[in-house]
């Protein structure tokens, strides 16, 4: 079914579009909001996972009789005992429910694996009356390591006598069990570089980046008979209870999930893990509640962060700026199992007829690489904006006169819902003063402090999709509305219920929302992908406007009656592009002799449709962007390459941004509405995060004169740089 | 549940033995036990608590842990009992006498979601012994909310959007009430100078500030 | 955290008598102050004294009465108490205003939540923050005979004074203090002694093991700040470099102090934090300041002066330049703030 409606202005509103504080915030602010390790059960255990010091060794042989005897202990498990294959063993990206994955992949995906590959990988766990006992009884498990040879750098793991993460090579295997890159091409690149007048060609470089999430994982699992509840921080409830029954043998009826708060999520708590069933497992050989507790740092190395990349372009221009072919060989640091795709993506803004993009998606010994907030987008569009930034330059081009020639436009073949991406650019350059602050002889001001702009800009999905919702009102005229959502941050619960009141038309008061729990909601697709908004949002409209429609015909419910209504809608766009998008603008000054880079002003432009609720899509924008400021200037895991293991591990080793290092950020939304989504909704919550990193490196260059073409720009690289 | 009117008492947990001079862990057995793992460290370094030994040492005997008697006042609330030594004051508060506003998000002094005030003064709760609160006031985000009544802080919390997932918030809560006791009228760069060990990876400082600010009166609309 | 028990010391002495029984007992042993990093190290059981295992008894120096405040000492000396907060340390009005580069190290440190439980002697004596140590490889700081460093990842290493171990002294009070000519005080089993933060501090080449010469059963008390007359003309800062804006480590800082007649500086004393195992005084820059004018070219002969022996390692060569810089500033500022 098409999904486009006719436009509502603001005007009509009653609730969406105005500031509504968060329906939980007074337990946000009190502390009464319960997240994971707030629960207490009665007899609950406390669990604690034995990592792995090495980064690739078989485990010969392992004793838990020790640790069995210490008094307090009440269960010990490892890959001996108990050989469960997480996330249904799935292997590429985004098919993690896939069963058909599941039975032909030759990398399986156990709780416990032997031989382990990273330095952190969970060996065994154990569960005890108190967490110290727990800690303790994991000193007593003797094992005997083989060490093998590992690898620990992307591009070398392709190299021939690279020590071999799996048998099969270290080329990742695609979800039809194929170990072979992912290409796309789009016309001729090399007629396309033949064609051109000049052409250009760099390598750069992106780390990694965990999530950081402040709330660590945990898991508080408690068996009732042949049924389990799992309190979880999850970014998808659903997913999360489906993925748990196969990879514990269970009907999803056998699993109950809840998530009633949770810290953070980024895309590290989306996907299921080795947690829940660890929590399961030593639950049920206990007889007893078992609350798994990982310590930031075994979050930090036993979770995943953003793939690190190498990407090598080859760019053809045409002597009047017509960018002719763009050539992107890319290397995805993936660790040694694929949770995502490793996708780069970047290319796609520019209307370039000749683009081949090849990425390899490698294993290493390094910890596990996945989804974090836009996955595949700030490393690529760091580097893509980058080089055409440099490009720009080069020609003697302003790089938004060379954005504005050169970016995707909507065609007869390449057809939007609406189209806002020169709009966002020329709003920024002009609340920005592009022409007052950029630098056109970048490196050109005198004296050590150096200012200088630049800017990036894009375009990111913001598609419809099927969802749920449910919605019972009784005689009193409460609405009461069963959504699957948790919250991670951006405020989903107070979102369903604001769509809900605009469309019964009753204030936000009256709809009380149940979240966060299987066993009292339907299917929501979860807090990943930026769709919680437009699809289980989209679902809200349609039980609201059936459940109008239901009191038209059979009048407001009396006495003991409810009216119930609920919908499932599967909407489409009809090969339409729905597409959010975005402008950043920078300005940085930098101390050429201390090394030193301090934001002086960032200005966000965003197009995300209709803004439902203006406070927290700001602030959603306003933390992505500083999430990308990071990546840009701070975040990065260093290996050791002699003994493979982590050496900045943690907020302080990955020296996240401070409230002091954190500049003002500027938000402007230009609001549509496309007639899709509720209201016109797009999506916010990753957009303001892929164009940070681009931005701020394009300034460094516009202030120093010397392109930074490895994240983050941390003072050691530009000092260097200028020596 | 009222916890205010239940917790008016102080609260005794069941008695407990007393500290004991001499109660320890064999030495000379985990000293043998460490010094066969450094052979093997020497190569592979250790992974935090996760390391596995290879030497061979006798399972630990149920020796008694030490434990000290404490008194102390929490949210006004004077409770006496038995901490084990090794107790951390957020244990002490989140496990033993169930306030978990405070949160763990580190536990290793980086990230501030543990702060409490102890005699008024921020602390990272992950990073003080209860033992070492013996005596002492302790307050927490549970105690900032009086009769039913928030605080203007809290209530610029709300007004602000000032908590996303809302992990770091009481940590944040804390450090700007005690920073607030002290300077009624902060500038923006003294609130992020006071609030600089409180992380928050929403990343959503620009809205704290701007929330402690506008709880002083001196702040702009939101 | 492993089993152990806390005991509050009642003073110094008490405090040594405690250490010696319990490691007659057998028993391993650690003083404490304010603990904000010794239980991350006892979590993460990481060595704290090479040699010992993880504590079984920590003997709590806070309650040791009359530790926790600046006082006059004697007609000669300030003594600041080792058990002051390094928050009271950078507001006390003597500190600032007699003693700038120590309040300025002070509140250079960490975080205020740490500053307001840290110690002036737990900030002397913290272990190292190399990555290596911290992550319980089995280097020299924890007993073993490896710099990890050397051959591996040394973006945050020495320049000056290393080797065998590469480590940088973790202290930002200490540059300040041997800048001002502090002397340090120490009670152990025979009394207590006084020592030059030349003594107290030792090279990795005289003892790879440790930062300075305390024994395990000695405790850093107080420091002992020599009185600056104030027609003196004394002026001193820090300053400090980190990789963001505020909790890390110096990667390199200058504790500065000067004594000056007008604008000409009658003798120097320059003290480099964050590049060197131990607080790094440079001669050949104070000698460069001693009867002369400051000048912006004087400030900059100063500044090379300073990084005149440095050797970078693989991945350190920036901090070379850096330290030049912020030596030549911060004497350029002081001579700019008469």
């Amino acid at each position: 079914m098409s999904q486009e409606q006719a436009s509502r202005p603001l005007e009509a509103m009653n609730t969406v579009g105005r500031n509504v504080p968060r329906i939980d915030a007074y337990e946000r602010v009190t502390g009464k909001a319960t997240y994971t390790r707030d629960v207490r059960l009665p007899g609950m255990l406390y669990a604690r996972i034995l990592r792995s010091p090495h980064p690739h060794a078989r485990i010969r042989s392992i004793d838990i009789s020790r640790a069995e005897a210490l008094p307090g202990v009440r269960s010990v498990v490892t890959h001996e005992t108990h050989q469960l294959i997480y996330s249904s063993g799935s292997v590429a990206g985004g098919r993690q429910y896939n069963d058909a994955a599941k039975d032909i992949t030759t990398h399986l995906r156990y709780m416990f694996d032997n031989p382990v590959r990273y330095v952190g990988q969970p060996v065994a766990a154990v569960a005890a009356v108190d967490r110290h006992v727990a800690e303790e009884a994991l000193q007593l498990i003797d094992i005997d390591y083989e060490e093998l040879p590992f690898v620990i750098d992307a591009e070398r793991a392709l190299e021939s006598g690279a020590a071999l993460v799996w048998p099969e090579g270290n080329l990742a295997l695609d979800y039809q069990n194929q170990a072979r890159p992912m290409v796309r091409r789009v016309g001729d690149v090399s007629a396309g570089l033949q064609a051109a007048d000049r052409v250009f060609e760099d390598r750069y470089t992106t780390a990694f980046v965990q999530d950081g999430q402040m709330e660590p994982r945990s898991a508080l699992a408690e068996w009732h008979g042949d049924k389990v509840t799992i309190h979880t921080p999850t970014q998808g409830i659903s997913n999360c209870r489906h993925d748990n029954a196969r990879d514990l043998g269970l009907e999803d009826h056998q699993v109950q999930i809840v998530c009633k708060y949770m810290g953070g999520g980024f895309g590290d708590k989306n996907g299921s893990y080795y947690f829940d069933l660890i929590a399961a497992t030593l639950a049920k050989e206990a007889d007893a509640p078992v609350l798994l507790e990982l310590t930031r740092k075994d979050d930090w190395l036993g979770t995943h962060g953003r793939w690190h990349t190498i990407q090598d372009f080859k760019v053809g221009v045409k002597q009047d700026g017509t960018v002719t072919a763009i050539q992107m060989h890319g290397y995805s640091g993936m660790g040694p199992y694929l949770r995502r795709s490793g996708g780069i993506s970047g290319i796609e803004v520019y209307a370039c007829p000749n683009t081949e993009r090849i990425i390899y998606p490698v294993h290493t010994n390094r910890m596990v690489s996945g989804n974090f907030r836009a996955p595949s987008d700030p490393q690529g569009f760091f580097a893509m904006q980058s080089m055409m930034d440099d490009i720009a330059y080069k020609l003697g081009v302003d790089p938004v006169d060379f954005a504005k020639q050169n970016m995707l436009r909507p065609t007869e073949d390449v057809r939007f819902t609406n189209y806002t991406m020169e709009e966002c650019i020329e709003r920024g350059a002009q609340l920005f003063d592009w022409q007052g602050r950029r630098r056109p002889e970048p490196g050109s001001d005198p004296g050590p402090v150096k200012r200088g702009a630049g800017m990036s800009f894009m375009m990111f999905r913001s598609g419809v999709g099927p969802s749920s919702a449910i919605l019972r009102v009784d005689s009193e005229q409460r609405y009461t509305l069963f959504v699957g959502v948790t919250d991670i941050g951006p405020g989903a619960k107070t979102t369903m219920a604001l769509i809900a009141a605009e469309e019964l038309g009753v204030p936000l008061s009256q709809v009380e929302v149940v979240w966060g729990d299987t066993d009292r909601c339907p299917y929501s697709v979860g807090e990943s992908g930026s769709r919680t908004t437009t699809q289980t949002g989209y679902a809200v409209v349609q039980a609201a406007i059936d459940l109008k429609e239901q009191i038209a015909e059979a009048g407001v419910p009396t006495g003991d009656e409810v009216l119930i209504a609920s919908a499932t809608p599967t909407p489409s766009t009809q090969g339409r592009r729905r597409m959010c998008f975005g402008a950043h603008f920078v300005e940085v000054e930098t101390d050429v002799r201390l090394g030193h880079v301090r934001i002086s002003k960032y200005v966000a432009v965003h197009e995300s449709g209709r803004i439902l609720n203006p406070l927290p899509a700001r602030d959603q924008i306003r933390g992505a962007a500083l999430q990308g400021i990071g990546q840009a200037l701070h975040e990065d895991l260093l290996y050791d390459a002699r003994n493979g293991h982590p050496l900045t591990a943690g907020y302080y080793g990955a020296r996240h941004l401070t409230h002091m290092d954190a500049p003002e950020i500027e938000v402007t939304f230009i609001e549509t509405d496309d007639g899709f989504g509720p209201y016109g909704a797009k999506t916010v919550g990753e957009a303001g995060i892929i164009l940070g990193p681009a931005a701020v490196a394009n300034a460094i260059f516009n202030a120093i004169g010397h392109r930074m073409r490895d994240l983050p720009i941390t003072r050691d690289k530009i000092l260097e740089a200028l020596s | 549940m009222d916890r205010k009117k239940s917790e008016k008492e102080p609260r005794e947990l069941p008695e407990s033995h007393e500290p004991q001079e001499g109660a320890h862990l064999s030495r000379r057995d985990f000293l043998e036990g460490t010094g066969a793992a450094l052979g093997v460290a020497g190569v592979a370094p250790r992974l935090g608590v996760a390391e596995s030994r290879t030497a061979v040492v006798a399972p630990q005997e149920a020796e008694a842990v030490p434990r000290t008697r404490i008194r102390l006042t929490v949210n006004g609330t004077e409770h006496r009992l038995d901490a084990e030594d090794r107790w951390t004051l957020n244990e002490l508060l989140r496990d033993h006498i169930e306030l978990t506003g405070s949160k763990i998000g580190c536990n290793r002094g980086e990230c501030g979601a543990c702060t409490v005030l102890l005699d008024g003064e921020p602390i990272y709760s992950c990073s003080t012994l209860a033992v070492w609160a013996d005596g002492r006031a302790v307050q927490t985000v549970e105690g900032l909310e009086q009769d039913g009544e928030l605080t203007p802080l809290q209530q610029a919390f709300i007004d602000h959007d000032a908590a996303q997932c809302g992990f770091c918030t009481p940590g944040q809560l804390m450090t700007a009430t005690a920073m607030l006791n002290q300077n009624s009228s902060p500038t923006a760069g003294e609130v992020r100078e006071a609030l600089v060990g409180n992380l928050c990876r929403c990343s959503n400082y620009n809205a704290i500030v701007e929330a402690v600010l506008a709880s002083t009166g001196s702040g702009g609309a939101p | 955290m492993k089993a152990f028990a806390n005991r509050n010391a009642g003073s110094a002495s008490a405090a040594v008598s405690r250490a010696q029984e319990a490691i007659g007992r057998g028993q391993s042993v650690s003083f404490v102050a304010g603990g904000t990093d010794l239980l991350q190290l006892m979590k993460d059981r990481v060595v704290n004294r090479p040699g010992s295992d993880l504590p079984d008894v920590l003997v709590n120096l806070k309650t040791i009465p009359g530790l926790d405040d600046v006082r006059l000492s004697g007609p000669d000396a300030f003594t600041v108490g080792g058990m002051m907060t390094l928050d009271a340390l950078s507001r006390h009005t003597v500190i600032r205003d007699e003693y700038t580069v120590l309040a300025e190290a002070a509140e250079s440190v960490a975080t205020p939540q740490i500053r307001k439980a840290g110690t002036v002697a737990g900030n002397v004596c913290q272990r190292p923050w190399c990555w290596y140590y911290r992550n319980g490889f089995e280097c020299h700081k924890a007993g073993g005979s490896v710099c990890f460093s050397v051959r591996g990842e040394n973006q945050l290493h020495a320049i000056f004074g290393g080797g065998p171990s590469f480590i940088v002294h973790p202290s930002d009070l200490a540059p300040a203090l041997v800048a001002l000519d502090a002397s340090f005080r120490i009670v152990g089993p025979d009394g207590q002694r006084f020592l030059s933060g030349a003594d107290f501090f030792v090279l990795p080449s005289e003892d790879a093991q440790h930062e300075n010469v305390l024994r395990d059963d000695e405790v850093l008390v107080s420091v002992e700040l020599p009185i600056r007359p104030s027609e003196a003309g004394v002026r001193s800062a820090f300053h400090k470099v980190m990789d963001r804006e505020a909790w890390t480590h110096a990667l390199a800082s200058a504790a500065v102090v000067l004594e000056m007649d007008g604008d000409v500086c009658r003798t120097a004393r320059i003290v480099l934090g964050g590049v060197a195992p131990i607080p790094w005084r440079v001669p050949e820059a104070e000698e460069q300041l001693a009867g002369k004018r400051i000048t912006p070219e004087l400030a900059r002969r100063v500044g090379e002066a300073a990084i005149a022996g440095a050797r970078a390692m693989s991945r350190n060569a920036y901090k070379i330049p850096l330290t030049r810089e912020i030596v030549e500033r911060t004497v350029l500022s002081l001579a700019a703030s008469a």
